[in-house]
């Protein structure tokens, strides 16, 4: 691999990730969904985590299923993402005039965000996130008041969900990335949580929900013998994947700003994307709390504000009289 | 307007005004007061009360997330292996243990800025001056402070007696492969003092590392590793060093005389402090067993109002910096 000049480079000859022998004594144990065909994971989500940016927000799934007893392997991951955006900002003096609001996203994985390192340089997948993210969000956006701006967002993966489970041989690639798709889902509402924190005009509030159908048990030969419905799927808890879908859904309009849909549906499309909007009107809900009550707090600062007093914790500011 | 003069009213903006439009003069007309206060409300002595949350991060060998006031860094470490038989210029034999580790380029680490922490570190290129020269300091710091013994990151491998051997010589050990640590760190938040957050961060990841039992087998040729936890290590460091970061602001300029100036040492400046001030002084202190050591690294650029007295006076507080960090970090 090319030396990186500016940054520091692992050590020349290239390292290898470390190879596990089997435990002899303990027998690997692929975790199996416990909650409902239609129930969500619990979610976390609170904004205003990076004061210095127009606004941001921090997204989380905590792991689910407990650690497998004594293994250093961890069974499957949680997801944990974080957003800030910057804007509305002006434009550079050469850009050509837009009437709208110039919308930037960039997604990345952080290097520790899966099971093999990742690089610094953004690859085609994090490209791929960040035009997903850009169709979801533009759909939402009130571009009008805003001629002349741009306004960045920027989403970093600090954890992201894997594709498949470690155990199954040669599962990882051949999984075909539904991993992506979780991510992207948690993408769209983070961006969505933030964009209200920085107080861009939008139409609504849009959440990302995810379905997919599986299959868990023993195929018969016949295409939808065994294959279910789930919403919100895990990858790691599912013997195959079939197909997957992710929305961008904006619940007071009933309208999908974004849909990606992968892998072998069959004749059930309309109701796939039924069970991706249904997730994504329980995040919305999260998404809703969280919302309130970051608006309740910089409500009661603002009033706090007029009184001539801001209420911080980091220490009492004094006015002082400037002279000279 | 003149002092005591009881005619006409001046002008009243918010605070955040007068911090945009004059952010020198704000500042100034804090700290020259009987009692001098910065504008976040800290004294000039004051610093940033720490925060540390450790192994959080599933995929990593070791991670740590610190807050200081609202500078937030993420740094997580990753265990990979590098075969001896892939290491082009094996090192000397006469090269001593201490420098065994930055001869190999054991420990990686890298900083990186551009994750939109602040609206000045936007992502998109590549990283720039400040990214590279945090990440080369710490790399530096890393090797200087011996934080890692190597014997800690060798695979070592007993090769079985042949016939030709007697029985009473020794079995020689053989280093097969090392570890090698990624230290990647994100900074998620900047406010101000990147590099005292993004080291403490860098010494409690590292503390939290777990590296699993690792041994060479001669059949595969290969490095394999025991996935129990129970056969795991914790990493054990050498050292504790913290660093603590000081910044002058002083009312020096081009059109006054030389001398004629006022200046003020900040302890922990934040951003606004930061673009203020042109001289800054970094003290990282060793740890020697349960107490603080001496100096480990002295650095101070920008400026001259620093003297000896003063220097004196930043290391005492740098010294109670530790101990407040020490605790944070639970032994």
């Amino acid at each position: 691999m090319q030396a990186d000049r500016r940054r520091i480079n692992a050590p020349p000859g290239g390292t290898a990730p470390p190879v596990f022998a089997s435990p002899k004594n303990t027998t690997l144990k692929r975790p199996t969904r416990t909650r409902k065909p239609d129930e969500h994971r619990k979610l976390f989500l609170r904004t205003g985590v990076v004061p210095s940016a127009s606004g941001s927000a921090y997204y989380e799934i905590p792991p689910q299923t407990p650690q497998q007893q004594g293994l250093l392997v961890p069974a499957s991951s949680s997801l944990k993402i974080t957003c800030s955006v910057h804007g509305p900002r002006p434009l550079p003096r050469n850009a050509a005039f837009s009437p709208n609001l110039l919308l930037t996203t960039h997604v990345k994985f952080a290097p520790f965000a899966t099971r093999s390192r990742r690089g610094y340089v953004r690859d085609a997948g994090e490209r791929d996130l960040g035009m997903h993210l850009d169709t979801a969000l533009r759909g939402v956006i009130i571009g009008e008041r805003w001629p002349k701006s741009g306004c960045e967002v920027v989403i970093t993966v600090l954890e992201g969900e894997e594709d498949g489970w470690w155990g199954d041989a040669g599962g990882k690639d051949g999984g075909g990335g539904w991993g992506m798709m979780s991510v992207l889902a948690g993408c769209i509402t983070v961006a969505s949580a933030a964009l209200v924190d920085a107080g861009i005009d939008c139409v609504d509030m849009v959440s990302g929900g995810v379905a997919a159908l599986v299959c868990d048990g023993q195929d018969d030969g016949k295409t939808d013998r065994g294959a279910r419905m789930v919403l919100d799927p895990s990858p790691a808890e599912h013997r195959e994947i079939r197909a997957a879908c992710v929305v961008g859904y904006l619940q007071s309009r009933d309208e999908v700003t974004e849909m990606w849909m992968k892998g072998d549906v069959g004749t059930q499309v309309e109701a796939l994307l039924d069970e991706a909007v249904r997730a994504a009107s329980l995040t919305r809900s999260v998404l809703a709390e969280a919302l309130r009550e970051a608006v309740e707090l910089k409500m009661g600062a603002g009033l706090d504000d007029a009184n001539g007093g801001l209420k911080e914790d980091k220490g009492k500011k004094k006015d002082v009289v400037m002279s000279g | 307007m003149a002092n005591g003069s009881p005619t006409a009213p001046g002008i009243s903006f918010p605070r955040q005004t007068f911090a945009k439009l004059t952010p020198g003069p704000f500042l100034h007309a804090h700290l020259k007061q009987q009692e001098p206060i910065r504008a976040s409300g800290r004294s000039p002595e004051d610093f940033r009360k720490p925060n540390i949350n450790t192994g959080s991060l599933t995929h990593s060998n070791g991670s740590a997330v610190v807050r200081v006031g609202d500078t937030a860094i993420v740094c997580g470490v990753r265990a990979e292996i590098l075969l001896a038989s892939d290491i082009p210029h094996p090192p000397r034999d006469d090269l001593h243990e201490d420098d065994l580790v930055e001869d190999l380029g054991l420990l990686v680490p890298n900083l990186e800025l551009s994750t939109g922490c602040s609206p000045a570190h936007l992502p998109g290129s590549a990283p720039g001056t400040l990214a590279q020269s945090l990440s080369y300091r710490i790399l530096s710091l890393i090797n200087a402070s011996n934080l890692v013994r190597p014997s800690d990151l060798a695979v070592l491998y007993t090769e079985p007696q042949t016939e030709d051997d007697t029985p009473a010589e020794e079995a020689s050990k053989v280093t097969k492969a090392y570890w090698t640590l990624y230290i990647d760190i994100l900074c998620i938040a900047l406010d101000g003092n990147p590099f005292d957050a993004a080291w403490a961060a860098v010494i409690a990841a590292l503390q939290n590392t777990l590296l699993p039992k690792a041994w060479w087998d001669p059949d595969r040729e290969a490095v394999l590793c025991s996935p129990l936890a129970a056969d795991a290590r914790q990493l054990q460091l050498n050292d504790v060093p913290i660093a603590s970061t000081f910044a002058v602001f002083s009312t020096a300029s081009p059109l006054k005389r030389r001398n004629e100036f006022d200046s003020w040492i900040l302890a922990d400046p934040d951003s606004f402090e930061e673009d203020l001030c042109k001289e800054s002084l970094t003290i990282v202190v060793a740890s020697k067993k349960a107490s603080c050591g001496g100096i480990l690294r002295l650095e101070k650029t920008g400026g001259s109002v620093i003297g000896k007295v003063s220097m004196q006076q930043c290391v005492r507080m740098a010294e109670d910096r530790w101990s407040e960090w020490k605790a944070v970090m639970g032994g």
